[in-house]
């Protein structure tokens, strides 16, 4: 669609576009450990007054600080938090949802198989060697979705975009919100810095305002 | 609970793209697309494993028994036993089915990491690239390559870990070092100088007398399950008679027909003094001593008399009357045999035990028949060529002051480390984890934490365990489930054969196996190490590895063992008496009963029991303390299951009743248990745990299972902390991690029990190298 046939765009575009930004960035921050560019990034005026509205402000001594030194620090923060250093969350579907059949929590449980046939369902085809379930792939899934939403509705395509508009909610509601509130918790109880704080409670708010759990209003 | 305005919410997405945008163009991350890409046609998880089951081996203990991997939607739903596989015949133990566990692991490595800063053990990592990994040690290994020599390699098992030995001798060093020392090195020294082949395997199946000396292969075996099936073979298909002699009453020794406590450390007179018994009453076979040892019946019955079943009754527990009586069935009973392993032979005086225990199998020519005391039986698989040369031997690789342990003695190790007797550049631990399964474990982690002493130390593992969290550099190996070997073991069937190890699913996430490890490594330090790891593809390894087995080629080679796990060939039957076509493969061509290699080396030649001085002089509340294997432990790879430590968690101090009234202990008491000193040392060493009252164990004897207490091993094997400081520290952790609120143990009993092995000290049998365990004097008090 295009602003021109409507006089009042009923915004899906932008929404699309707002989802795919926010959900690929936070996949990129609980993907791995981040680089300078991404610390400095994080602080440039758009993003911090974004974040004000999330109430999830930096605090000063952050945005003070060197890219570099910081990027570091929290690399090491990245490892003690997520990579099996010993006191770590193991950020992972199947780890904080079973199945049926599963008392215990693993790596590749059944969740993850049901995540698995989501993505089939979807058509996206995930490379060898991820695990499907892992926090920053799914969030990479719904940025991928929210992306082809907004490439759709572009080309005026408006049965494709309600469809990937419908698979990115049914996605947040059978299998973020299961999970990744009560996750960025556990984050936001162990984490010593700030920004890790911070980003778990942006991507709470972000999983719960698209399952309608908090609101967006006009 | 919060609300946002559509504005603020299409604002935050803007400025989110902005920064995505910007860390695309410098930060190595994927874009969005090229990790998914809409439009595909599914996810292929599956690709290569056209089968709903897969065979391999299991390596969750030494045994590697065939199992079967269940796959659906491609992720392991269980694992069982193969039944076509001739060691273990379909059975798997707990260890094996938790395979899953250590597969699906929550807390496995799965990216490289790299110390931030700051001193080692401090837990601050960093996690990397694979060719960021990979360029780092390649650097520092070939900065190393100056003096090749100082390269050590630490494993578990250097008979099955052929990749690393190759990648250091390739590299120029002798020092691949694995753990016989810390099993059963004195087991294979003595086997080894009696008949020329390094272990046994008692034909258990199709024996009528069976005597247990401290084995337990129902619980615990370098063979586990192969062997405990032909155990119950023999028990009922044959009807054998089982005696069993132990200082605690185990799985095996409940299943014996009569079980009796022996003083501990007094194996070897007891075995002596029956053989005595034989000798003295003219029920030995004369035949094959006269033809097939290199003593003769005079003389062994003339060295023999000392040991009289009086002086046995004294010393071991063990009635007199007993001894002559059950001497007299032995050697009256054909086909009869021992079965012994490392707890027999874990002491100071461990190869005289082994070598005093196999005398009965000699002197009644139960060897090598069916039903008795056989050779250990497997193919040898072919060193793919060109193979490196073995460097010299070092004083790591062959101390000279242990002249037969052939199988280098991890434990003396970090000793001569640490006194600066053999300096290190690298350090290279792989699958492997001495600051736990070592004695002495300080004197491990000491070492570990000197950069004077160990510069940089590489740990290939797929967990994070004790000895890694050492580590400068960790590089996340695939699991058993995810990787290929060639694996062959002694046949419980006496007839060879060969195991494949496959992966099941791909590798998870960026584990690597230690072939593409070493590969790598190798293709990037160079300097002519690179031809030695020329394989394209493992496949391609390990069909070289087996390219000496005729029949297995014409079977179909590595396809057949992909299709059927297991290959043997199938037309062949026992070699029993293989002796008689050829002699025995030592020196004189027979069993060595007197050892010339020992009179050399001023060791008694003959069987000799050496007493224990300090279990002689024991005080009012000193006991010898044992630390046993149990079948759900090990001390490498199953820390951290779920299943496992729901099975056994801890590990209470087993004393009895009696020795416990004396000492004012009662049944669940926190008791202390202190090493006594030796002359000069300055530390106490000692620990607490609760005690456990049972009849089950020699009056003189505190026992202690082994496997439990781990400070390192993943958030279940952690599941208790064992100090006060500790506590506040992980008290947040325990009440959210979802893993820890599944560990009921918890608040209960000793929690997650304590490593035994902290309290003994390094002493290994002058003869044979190996641990004696067996030999710590402890203090026990009500704490």
């Amino acid at each position: 669609m295009s602003s021109s046939q409507s006089p009042r765009p009923d915004g899906k575009l932008e929404m699309a576009r707002a989802r795919a930004g926010l959900y690929g960035l936070m996949s990129r921050v609980f993907s791995g450990k981040p680089t300078a560019a991404l610390v400095k990034g994080m602080k440039e005026t758009g993003m911090r007054e974004s974040l004000a509205s999330f109430e999830v402000p930096f605090d000063e001594e952050f945005l003070a600080g060197d890219d570099a030194e910081q990027a570091e620090e929290l690399a090491i923060e990245y490892a003690r938090l997520f990579l099996a250093t010993g006191s770590h969350i193991a950020p992972y579907e199947s780890v904080f949802v079973r199945g049926w059949a599963e008392d215990k929590p693993q790596l590749w449980g059944e969740a993850t198989v049901e995540v698995t046939k989501f993505y089939q369902e979807a058509g996206l085809d995930l490379r060898e060697g991820q695990i499907p379930d892992h926090l920053g792939i799914e969030l990479e899934a719904m940025a991928t979705m929210a992306e082809c939403e907004a490439a759709r509705r572009e080309s005026g395509d408006k049965a494709g975009a309600a469809k990937l508009e419908e698979l990115q909610r049914r996605f947040c509601e059978e299998h973020l919100m299961l999970w990744v509130p009560e996750f960025c918790e556990e984050v936001q109880l162990r984490a010593e810095s700030g920004f890790y704080r911070s980003m778990a409670v942006l991507t709470a708010s972000l999983v719960r305002l698209h399952c309608g759990e908090d609101s967006i209003i006009d | 609970m919060q609300n946002i305005t559509r504005r603020d919410f299409l604002k935050v997405g803007a400025a989110s793209t902005a920064v995505l945008a910007i860390e695309c163009q410098f930060g190595p991350i994927a874009s969005a697309a090229e990790r998914f890409i809409e439009g595909g046609r599914s996810v292929n998880r599956t690709s290569g494993l056209p089968r709903s089951f897969l065979p391999s081996t299991c390596m969750q203990c030494p045994a590697g028994c065939g199992n079967i991997s269940y796959i659906e939607e491609s992720r392991v739903v269980k694992i069982g036993g193969n039944p076509t596989h001739l060691s273990n015949q379909g059975s798997l133990c707990a260890r094996g089915q938790a395979g899953i566990n250590a597969l699906y692991d929550p807390d496995r490595l799965l990216k490289p990491m790299k110390r931030a800063k700051g001193i080692r053990g401090n837990n601050d990592w960093i996690e990397i690239s694979w060719e960021e990994a990979y360029d780092e040690i390649a650097k520092t290994m070939a900065a190393a390559r100056s003096n090749p020599r100082d390269f050590v390699f630490l494993t578990d098992d250097l008979a099955q870990d052929d990749l690393g030995r190759r990648f250091t001798y390739a590299f120029g060093s002798p020092n691949a070092i694995g753990s016989t020392g810390v099993y059963d090195a004195n087991k294979l020294v003595g086997t080894q100088l009696t008949w020329g082949k390094a272990g046994d395997m008692p034909d258990l199946a199709h024996s009528k007398y069976i005597l247990v000396f401290g084995a337990n292969p129902l619980e615990s075996n370098p063979q586990f399950v192969g062997l405990a099936r032909r155990f119950i073979d023999g028990i009922q298909k044959n009807q054998a008679k089982v005696v069993a002699f132990d200082i605690r009453l185990t799985n095996t020794s409940t299943r014996a027909n009569e079980t009796h406590y022996v003083n501990p450390g007094t194996y070897a007179l007891l075995a002596l003094s029956m053989a005595n018994v034989i000798m003295q009453e003219g029920l030995y076979d004369a035949a094959f001593i006269e033809q097939w040892t290199n003593v003769s019946a005079a003389q062994l019955a003339q060295h023999l008399a000392q040991y009289t079943p009086e002086r046995a009754e004294a010393e071991t527990g063990v009635t007199a009357l007993v001894i002559r009586r059950i001497a007299t069935e032995f050697a009256a009973t054909k086909p009869g045999t021992t079965i012994s392993d490392a707890m027999l032979s874990n002491y100071a005086n461990g190869v005289q035990n082994e070598r005093a225990v196999m005398l009965l199998n000699i002197i009644t020519g139960n060897i090598d028949t069916r039903g008795g005391l056989c050779m250990p039986v497997q193919y040898d698989l072919a060193e793919p060529s060109p193979a490196p040369p073995a460097p010299a031997p070092s004083l790591l690789s062959n101390p000279p002051e242990l002249p037969f342990a052939f199988q280098q003695s991890v434990e003396t190790t970090m000793q001569m480390i640490k006194d600066r007797k053999h300096s290190v550049n690298v350090l290279m631990t792989h699958g492997v984890n001495p600051v736990y399964s070592n004695p002495d474990m300080g004197l491990t982690e000491d070492v570990l934490m000197d950069q004077t002493l160990i510069p940089y130390h590489i740990a290939v593992t797929p967990y994070m365990n004790e000895t890694a969290a050492l580590a400068d550099i960790i590089l996340p190996e695939t699991t058993f489930l995810e990787d290929w070997d060639i694996e062959v073991r002694p046949s419980p069937e006496l007839v060879p054969y060969v195991s494949l190890k496959q992966s099941v699913v791909p590798a998870m996430e960026s584990a690597r196996s230690f072939f593409e490890i070493t590969t790598q490594l190798a293709g990037m330090i160079m300097g002519g190490m690179e031809q030695y790891f020329a394989y394209k593809s493992v496949q391609g390894y390990l069909k070289a590895r087996i390219s000496d087995i005729s029949g297995l080629n014409q079977a179909g080679g590595l396809d057949y063992l992909m299709q059927h796990g297991v290959w043997y060939d199938p037309k062949t039957r026992p070699n029993y008496g293989s002796f008689t076509a050829g002699g025995f493969a030592t020196p004189s061509g027979k069993l060595e009963v007197y050892s010339q290699p020992l009179a050399d080396r001023n060791f008694s030649a003959l069987p000799t029991y050496e007493p224990i001085a300090s279990f002689r002089e024991l005080g009012n509340n000193e006991m010898v303390l044992s630390i046993f294997d149990t079948a759900i432990q090990t001390d490498a790879k199953t820390g951290n299951c779920m299943w496992l430590n729901e099975i056994q968690h801890d590990n209470p101090v087993w004393i009895n009743p009696a020795t416990a009234a004396r000492l004012g202990i009662k049944d669940g008491d926190i008791v202390k248990l202190t090493r006594s000193h030796k002359s000069g040392e300055a530390k106490e060493r000692s620990i607490t745990s609760t005690a456990y009252l049972t009849e089950g164990i020699h009056e003189e004897v505190v026992a202690m299972a082994n496997g439990n207490g781990r400070a390192e091993s993943g958030s279940v094997a952690e599941g208790e902390p064992l100090t006060a400081d500790e506590i506040t520290e992980i008290e947040p952790r325990a009440l959210q991690d979802p893993n820890m609120k599944l560990i009921w143990w918890k608040e209960k009993g000793t929690g997650i029990g304590i490593n035994a092995k902290q309290i003994v000290p390094v002493s290994p049998d002058p003869i044979g190298g190996g641990q004696a365990w067996g030999d710590v004097v402890v203090t026990v008090a009500k704490a």
